[in-house]
């Protein structure tokens, strides 16, 4: 890794170790912080499939979704404890996923974008339509609770101390990404994405390959939707919609399918345009979906691809 | 119960028949260029809103035909502006680029007709039921059956016999070897880019005098046509057609039983075709490039 | 006992038959080459040995295992790699990304999330093996996609070789290059054989390539085995000849 590479880096952390101390001043707020991470980090974890892998998920709001109603239940009507809630999410979440990649994992192309969001429908409907468990239209509304350590607490309601607990959930999970993708494991998926034939014949068995990509893709879009039901203290079925599979889809492009924190960089674009246009105007999605189709046709490396080669 | 499962069965077809009407549009697309286009739903709604705008000067039936060719025009300065650009490219920047312009179409439709539903006037005519015991066959439905299946028999017919038809059916089998015999493939991928539109401009028509005109009209019917065209199975213009209408009525039968299941029937059927026949009741194995 | 025996191969593809009823067997060691005219069903043919396609009659033996309904990786595994007439790599890798996944995937790492430092240093040292015996070091860093078309073959077989296979398939080798091109792939395949004693099955149409190299040689036309032997015995044979009649000929 150069210095420049260190620099950014430390840079960034330093950026993300210090954000309640200038998120204000920056006309921000520190939930808003904590919602980039954890959208991001939905981000990050489908572009495990779309970058990197070559593979088309549109479906993974469905993960990220009952996960967090999986977290608000559990919560809410069994354990009232956070670390308990946050593991029942993420079971929740990538056991539907090594289901459904499962069902997949032979399909290709339009087949598998298509079956992709038709899943992720049906969970989409299920959330809607049964109303008793889920609430229906109006949600789930529950609250995240202090981890009590014995000795001390650490009081999760707060603003700031959720910040950093999401932080360091997000820099886990980036560090375990990362080092998944510099696997020899992780070579096979660049191999699938490049050339699958080739990819076959030097024995790789790519669909086991796919499904355990897949897997692994929807455990991570999984933490991040049980922490962002927590953020929330509440979830809703619109969390579980295909167009928000696509909103994860469209900000991995924005900022950069091919690099790693390029979907990072999408989120917090998104998520902040979202957040202050859309007190502005009503059609902010409009100037979103603008950037997207501008960076579809001319920057197909999204803005990190743009900041690679004018440094290079 | 008979006349229950009738109507829905009647609405079912009429549902069915709006699908279909969406898919072959989608499927003319895909066929030739490979291209999902996920903005379908946008021109639906461009369709709808254009025939509400050119109404007060053309009548309904006025604005019934221009309608779909103005969004056919567009159809066609979008295919040549965003879409041609990408063909050389990896399959995923033109979906890609299909599912960002649904957004953009989508507010753009809103900024510029306002996001509250608008009234849309269908001709008296049309408004009454034409039998007093299936009472459910409003003129307005047994028009759009009939229009449907017109419209969708004159597609067929233009296929087989003009040469813009046969040019269209050859590039689908092979777009290399149609170029090689002349064929000018851009204007081609344009032409049958701007009839695919035209089809989803005239179901957006139709679709506002029975579901009412909001923005989000487009929503409602794109999914179901992209399970039109997986159930049908890829390249298959029949099967698509089939599968319109078997989505439609499975779901009309499915409300008589279970009504709050009726739109997930749609994606179960989606989901079962691409488990145990991803190609579709009519598609063949290798029949698409996909 | 052969290495390679194909007892009897069919493919149709609904009413045509592209291959009929072949038969051919491949000793340890041995360079055999498969020829024929354009249409003869050659690549068809060859794909069903790699598992690109299963015979819809027939059986396929590799050193005494039928593998006639084994999927293609698995053949791999078993000691069967093979390359493409139009080069299949991974374009936007470096040569040296290319050759690491498929050490990798050769010494059983493919399911490993994390790899010791120690790992990564044999991996690269396997890369820097093949590097050499290809002649690709001076290419190492460069995306495989940008080598001339010599280069990128031999890297494709390079890729192959990484796999420590036992039977080594060249669909191809020569197509498309130029006269130093093709000279320096026999001299590898050549070298490939000799001296790393590899059994190989190639399919050419180049007779210089061909006469050159094969130890045996099997002509097909039209689906159907026309002759086997020797390459002095193909060459005198009457049959081929007919065969060939109206093609463009070679050296021979």
């Amino acid at each position: 890794m150069n210095t420049r590479n260190l620099v950014l880096g430390a840079l960034l952390w330093l950026l993300l170790l210090t954000v309640p101390l200038w998120v204000v001043a920056a006309g921000g707020y520190t939930d808003l912080a904590s919602r980039v991470l954890v959208i991001g980090l939905a981000a990050l974890a489908t572009n495990l499939l779309v970058g990197h892998s070559g593979v088309m998920a549109f479906g993974h709001a469905a993960y990220f979704g009952i996960s967090a109603y999986a977290t608000g239940l559990v919560m809410k009507h069994l354990v009232p404890s956070t670390p308990v809630g946050l593991l029942a999410g993420i079971v929740v979440g990538t056991a539907g996923g090594a289901v459904i990649g499962y069902l997949l994992a032979r399909l290709r192309g339009i087949y598998f974008a298509l079956a992709t969001i038709a899943f992720g429908q049906v969970f989409f409907f299920i959330a809607f339509r049964w109303n008793a468990v889920t609430g229906g239209d109006n949600g789930l509304t529950f609250q995240r609770l202090p981890i009590d350590f014995g000795l001390g607490q650490l009081n999760l309601t707060s603003s700031t101390v959720y910040y950093y607990f999401v932080l360091a959930v997000f820099a886990l999970c980036a560090a375990l990404m990362a080092v998944l993708l510099r696997s020899p494991f992780g070579h096979t998926l660049l191999a699938m994405r490049e050339n699958e034939r080739r990819a076959r014949f030097l024995g790789i068995p790519v669909n086991r390959h796919l499904w355990i990509a897949y897997t692994v893709s929807c455990l991570f879009v999984s933490v991040a939707g049980a922490l962002y039901g927590l953020l929330n203290n509440f979830v809703n079925p619109h969390d579980l919609h295909w167009t928000q599979s696509g909103d994860f889809v469209l900000m991995a492009v924005i900022g950069g399918m091919r690099s790693f924190w390029g979907p990072l960089l999408g989120a917090a674009i998104f998520v902040v345009a979202q957040d202050s246009l859309s007190s502005i105007t009503d059609n902010w999605m409009f100037y979103i979906g603008l950037i997207f189709v501008l960076v579809v046709l001319f920057l197909p490396r999204g803005i990190a691809g743009l900041l690679q080669r004018r440094t290079a | 119960m008979t006349q229950l499962i009738l109507l829905n069965i009647f609405n079912g077809l009429v549902i069915g028949a709006f699908y279909a009407l969406m898919a072959l549009g989608l499927s003319l697309i895909i066929n030739l260029t490979n291209v999902i286009n996920f903005a379908h739903g946008g021109f639906l709604a461009v369709g709808a809103y254009l025939a509400y705008t050119l109404q007060p000067y053309l009548g309904f039936w006025g604005a019934l035909v221009v309608s779909p060719f103005l969004t056919a025009l567009l159809g066609i300065v979008v295919e040549r502006v965003l879409i041609r650009p990408l063909y050389s490219r990896d399959p995923l920047y033109s979906l890609l680029l299909t599912f960002g312009l649904a957004f953009v179409i989508q507010d753009s439709v809103r900024m510029i007709w306002g996001a509250q539903g608008l009234p849309v006037q269908v001709p008296q005519a049309l408004q009454s039921a034409l039998s007093s015991t299936l009472f459910f066959l409003t003129g307005y439905r047994v028009f759009m059956v009939v229009l449907v299946a017109v419209v969708v028999a004159a597609l067929f017919l233009i296929l087989k016999k003009t040469r813009l038809g046969m040019r269209i059916r050859a590039g689908t089998l092979d777009l290399e070897m149609v170029s090689a015999l002349g064929v000018d493939v851009r204007i081609l991928r344009n032409l049958n880019f701007g009839l695919g539109i035209f089809f989803a401009g005239l179901a957006g028509v139709l679709a506002a005098g029975m579901l009412g005109l909001t923005p989000t009209i487009g929503d409602q019917l794109i999914m179901p046509s992209f399970v039109a065209v997986i159930v049908g199975g890829l390249g298959s213009l029949v099967g698509t057609l089939f599968g319109g209408l078997l989505i439609g009525v499975a779901a009309g039968v499915v409300t008589v039983f279970f009504p709050s299941a009726s739109e997930a029937t749609i994606y179960v059927m989606m989901a079962l075709v691409l488990l145990f026949r991803p190609y579709g009741l009519f598609g063949e194995e290798g029949g698409t490039k996909l | 006992m052969s290495l390679l025996e194909v007892r009897g191969v069919t493919q149709r593809f609904g009413e045509l038959a592209a291959v009929k009823d072949v038969s051919l067997s491949v000793e340890p060691g041995e360079l055999h080459a498969i020829i024929g005219p354009n249409g003869a069903g050659k690549t068809t043919f060859f794909n069903m040995i790699s598992g690109f396609h299963q015979p819809t009659a027939g059986h396929i033996v590799f050193d005494g295992v039928d593998v006639t309904a084994v999927a293609a990786n698995q053949r791999v595994a078993m000691g069967m790699a093979r390359t493409f007439q139009i080069t299949e790599v991974f374009p936007e890798l470096t040569v040296r990304q290319n050759l690491g996944i498929a050490v990798e995937v050769a010494e059983g790492q493919r399911l490993k999330f994390f790899a010791t430092r120690a790992q990564r240093a044999a991996t690269q040292a396997r890369v820097d093996e093949l590097l050499e015996l290809g002649a690709l070091g001076a290419h190492a860093e460069r995306h495989v996609g940008e080598l001339a078309h010599g280069d990128q073959r031999t890297t494709e077989i390079m890729m192959a070789l990484a796999t420590r296979p036992r039977l080594l398939l060249l669909d191809e080798p020569a197509a498309g290059m130029g006269t130093k091109e093709t000279f320096d792939t026999a001299v590898l395949i050549r070298r490939l054989h000799r001296k790393h004693k590899l059994t190989i099955v190639l399919v050419e149409h180049d007779m210089r390539v061909i006469f050159n190299l094969a130890d045996r040689i099997t002509v097909l036309s039209e689906g159907e085995v026309l002759d086997r032997g020797t390459p002095d015995e193909i060459a005198a044979s009457e049959k081929v000849k007919v065969a060939y009649l109206g093609e463009k000929r070679e050296g021979s």
